[in-house]
């Protein structure tokens, strides 16, 4: 399958394919070109190109406000997007968006569940929808419902409590199989535990082989269910890769937190410090805290740093996290 | 483009049931045209006789005001629904599945169009058994069907205010606004002597439901040769199939241009 792009930045496809061979072409179920989306002028995602392998975890990591649901809305193809195309599965998002539809299950950010109705009710709505078979809807109903522990409720979503509406919003997602589930933000607002169990539904899931994509602003998500990162920022994905990839390639170095009993032991190290080559930057934190980056290894951190420091209260070491990576990619911080 | 299919019915199915557990839509439903019924009987218990016709009470005569009312309150629960829908994202949500707007819109309707019937069943049954309002039972399915075509259109206007407003609060008012509006222009409220009065769909049916009130029997008769007369507001020399076309054309206007307006402001 070629994939060529018009004037228009469509993507056109020649299929000549054999068969056997799409398989294998389609070890990116997802491909989008140039993708684009401007409200009255202002773009919202702005050209984005990305590939989604088959049966991969891809998260789409940024702020509030970066277009990462915006991309989702264009993607599960209730957005039309001011310019560029996807191929989804076989499909184009702009010519064939109705036959995308079929393969894909959406989780959306707000619980967009139907509140008068049960959750047996939401669900089957959804699997009818899909045009599923009465005895295959209430059987996979019963089974998901049981793994969220929301099964057997008789009344109304509305008396669901937050973390059971979220629960019952991602099972609506599911209940047709698909085979690309978008999740955005899935576990935004839920406790510690129900957020435990959302992460080990997830990764069930992918251990079926299902292709997600997830957008979440949470780092411990991205970084826990994650084969492959985007970093979205104003509308563009400015890294991509493996969290291994990133971290390469953010190039930080080794990371060291001092912390001091004052503020003075705290300006006297930092100006020390600064004088060191191996040291590349150095950020105060709260409570007198220092976070030092530098290259050189064990043997720099033994000669130089702990050389310089003459007092500190605890010292702690720690890998390059996806906030630093966020930080130095953008400046700030991924909540700011 | 997907085509219209036994979906609309299970979304009928999913209005209908979300519709049963809501308190203020079965009001509208159940307990509203009765006490409309109560309260215009009540009104006109002391009438002298002085504006009778063809030896009809100011009830029977009025009584189609009732019916288009009552019917009419479907621009405001379908503008509530659609309103509804837009906001809580379940729209959207409908619409990343295999289904089309057609079959959302088809869906709408029939749930309309059965709480529409139960409507119509407890007029008729309390208005025509109970409160002993005069009708030709042989005329009655076809004022039946005028009703219902005519709860189609109110569906299509609230469809049309839906496309404009952001809450279901907002479609709510302005819907019942528009809707005693038109009931008052229209002159189904009480009499009006003004030409506007043409350019409603409650003219039209009240006018045309009188004349089988009023004529019973011979209305087949007259159905070419007649006009609409009306001892109520003003007369057109248009006769009572004119009206009835007149009743098509509005609720086919409605509709096309609910879906037409729906369609343009919600698919992004």
């Amino acid at each position: 399958m070629n994939v060529s792009i018009k004037k228009e930045a469509q993507i056109t496809y020649s299929d000549h394919t054999p068969l056997d061979e799409k398989k294998y072409l389609n070890e990116y179920i997802i491909e989008v070109q140039d993708l684009e989306k401007s409200f009255n002028g202002i773009k919202a995602v702005d050209g984005i190109n990305l590939k989604v392998r088959n049966g991969e975890l891809f998260s789409l990591l940024g702020p509030n406000g970066a277009g990462k649901s915006t991309t989702i809305r264009m993607l599960t193809t209730v957005l039309k997007p001011s310019n560029g195309d996807a191929r989804i599965g076989e499909y184009s998002l702009i010519n064939e968006k109705n036959k995308i539809k079929p393969l894909i299950g959406v989780c959306p950010q707000e619980n967009v569940i139907f509140e008068a109705l049960t959750a047996e009710d939401n669900v089957e709505f959804v699997g009818r929808m899909h045009g599923m078979e009465p005895a295959e809807i209430k059987r996979r109903t019963q089974t998901l419902l049981e793994k969220m522990n929301i099964a057997g409720r008789k009344r109304s979503a509305k008396t669901f409590s937050g973390g059971m509406k979220r629960r019952l919003n991602l099972v609506m997602s599911l209940i047709h199989q698909p085979q690309i589930l978008f999740l955005d933000e899935p576990s935004a607002g839920l406790d510690p535990q129900a957020r435990r169990l959302v992460w080990d539904f997830i990764k069930d899931l992918k251990n079926t082989g299902m292709t997600i994509i997830l957008t979440t602003h949470d780092m411990i998500e991205a970084d826990t269910l994650s084969d492959h990162i985007a970093i979205m920022d104003h509308g563009k994905i400015i890294a991509s890769g493996t969290l291994e990839e990133l971290k390469r390639s953010s190039h930080n170095g080794n990371i060291i937190e001092f912390s001091f009993s004052s503020k003075e032991e705290l300006i006297q190290a930092k100006n020390k410090l600064k004088r060191i080559i191996n040291v590349k930057k150095i950020t105060e934190m709260d409570n007198n805290k220092l976070s030092i980056s530098f290259t050189g290894g064990v043997k720099a951190f033994k000669q130089e740093i702990l050389g310089e420091i003459e007092s500190f209260k605890t010292l702690h070491f720690r890998e390059d996290s996806l906030e630093d990576i966020f930080l130095k990619l953008t400046g700030r911080r991924l909540r700011d | 483009m997907y085509s219209i299919d036994l979906k609309a019915w299970y979304i009928a199915k999913k209005n209908v049931k979300e519709k049963l557990k809501n308190l203020g839509s079965m009001f509208w439903t159940i307990a509203f045209p009765i006490m409309m019924l109560i309260v215009y009987k009540l009104a006109f218990s002391g009438d002298d006789g002085s504006y009778m016709i063809n030896g009809l009470t100011t009830f029977d005569v009025e009584f189609p005001g009732i019916v288009v009312y009552t019917i009419g309150m479907s621009t405001v629960t379908s503008a509530v629904m659609f309103a509804m829908s837009k906001k809580d994202g379940t729209l959207e949500r409908i619409d990343s599945m295999p289904v089309s707007r057609g079959n959302v819109f088809l869906g709408a309707v029939i749930s309309e169009t059965i709480f529409m019937n139960v409507q119509l069943v407890l007029i008729f049954a309390f208005g025509y058994g109970v409160l002993g309002a005069h009708f030709e039972l042989a005329m009655m399915p076809l004022g039946y069907l005028i009703a219902v075509i005519y709860g189609i259109a109110a569906i299509g206007l609230g469809l049309i205010i839906a496309s404009f407003l952001k809450s279901p609060e907002g479609a709510n008012g302005f819907a019942m606004l528009a809707h005693m509006c038109l009931m008052f222009i229209s002159g189904s409220f009480f009499p009006l002597d003004n030409g506007g009065v043409f350019f409603t769909p409650q003219y039209w049916v009240k006018q045309v439901y009188l004349q089988l009130t009023v004529v019973g029997d011979s209305f087949s008769d007259k159905l070419y040769s007649g006009t609409i007369i009306t001892p109520t507001s003003t007369a057109t020399l248009i006769p009572i199939w004119g009206g009835l076309l007149m009743i098509l054309a509005f609720t086919a206007l409605f509709i096309i241009l609910g879906v037409k307006i729906f369609q343009k402001k919600t698919i992004l």
